[in-house]
């Protein structure tokens, strides 16, 4: 093989690699790496100029026009406090509080972000829907059928996410919430 | 086999190049993709009022559904853009301005406007502005303005469905 040969057959498998390496690494990035809280992942530099190549890459694939930290903070988890990944068949019980913000919601997406369909057309539980006697200690039920209380359905799918967004946080976002202001996310059973 | 050495360094070189420019490409790719879905659906420099998303909604990854959204993509290319955003009734609403590369430009919600309307002016670096308008600076010709709107209650939606109409995304005249 002449040389030039063998620098161009390097070349072009550099090239795949690069590409392909970089889109793999985008495509298995979670939304919000910037650090692990528990189950939930979270950052503060979407949108902004000082974000690195990569979370950027990440935040226009899985939160393209997501809010800077100051208006919203996103926290997204895969797994269970077991570090399981959240199967849309088992039955979960998310128990919160108050995570210091104007409002909240708690919304379920499958891996690609999207909304999942259900029958009841329930696709988020938001603050404004829990009673103030439970706003110190809420629990949502997640499961593919019909629960009592805070249902979230989660369709059946196999695999699915949970994105907690709290709006106008009241450190201005400048900090992450610690993992007792954050929802225990437990698995209660599975067919 | 130490014919291929110099070869082998070379791609891994290259591999390490491709890698970076394909990460720093993503999201000036991903923008355009969105910019084309959002006007398609609705042209240029216009706002287009979005229902509130459910699981067919597939325009915007992670949409959230209690958050009525209205999008505008908006094109520089003749001239800067003016946006004007109704104040609504509910709780919290907000204007963001998304630049080609994804950049957060500009944010202000209901708060910050003491509950009164925005107007700003979207502008490149160089365009022209009349002075007395808020002028927002932003790199590349296109780019997307996006109101929020928490919608507490989905009965309390035509309400607020009738007085985010009054928003306006066009150009400067």
């Amino acid at each position: 093989m002449r040389p030039w040969a063998r620098y161009a057959l390097c070349g072009l498998g550099g090239l795949a690699l690069g590409v392909g390496g970089a889109v793999m690494s985008v495509r298995a990035g979670a939304f919000g790496a910037g650090a692990t809280i528990g189950p939930w992942t979270t950052g503060t530099d979407y949108g902004t100029a000082g974000a690195s190549a990569y979370t950027r890459a990440v935040v226009a694939l899985r939160g393209l026009l997501a809010l800077p930290a100051r208006e919203a903070r996103y926290y997204n988890a895969a797994v269970d406090d077991a570090g399981r990944p959240l199967d849309g068949r088992c039955r979960y019980a998310v128990r919160g509080g108050e995570p210091g913000g104007a409002w909240w919601s708690l919304t379920l997406y499958d891996h690609d972000g999207y909304l999942v369909a259900n029958p009841a057309g329930v696709y988020s539980v938001e603050s404004a829907a829990v009673p103030p006697a439970e706003r110190s200690a809420w629990t949502v039920a997640v499961a593919p059928g019909r629960q009592g209380g805070h249902w979230l359905p989660s369709g059946g799918i196999d695999r699915f996410e949970l994105t907690l967004r709290v709006y106008l946080p009241a450190d201005g976002g400048h900090g992450n919430l610690p993992r007792a202001a954050l929802p225990r996310i437990e698995r209660l059973g599975c067919p | 086999m130490r014919r291929w050495l110099l070869p082998l360094l070379f791609g891994l070189a290259v591999a390490g190049i491709a890698y970076e420019a394909a990460l720093i490409a993503t999201p000036r790719v991903l923008m355009a993709a969105a910019v084309r879905r959002v006007s398609a659906l609705g042209g240029v420099n216009v706002f287009r009022a979005t229902p509130l998303a459910t699981a067919s909604a597939r325009t915007i990854v992670r949409p959230s559904p209690d958050l009525a959204y209205s999008s505008c993509v908006f094109d520089l290319t003749e001239g800067p853009v003016t946006i004007e955003v109704a104040p609504v009734p509910a709780p919290y609403w907000s204007l963001s301005v998304f630049d080609a590369r994804t950049d957060v430009a500009f944010v202000r919600n209901n708060r910050g406007s003491g509950g009164g309307p925005i107007r700003i002016a979207v502008a490149n670096p160089g365009q022209d502005v009349p002075p007395g308008i808020e002028t927002v600076r932003v790199e590349g010709a296109r780019g997307i303005a996006l109101i929020r709107i928490l919608v507490e209650d989905r009965a309390r939606f035509a309400a607020i469905d009738a007085a985010r109409r009054e928003s306006r995304c066009g150009r400067l005249r």
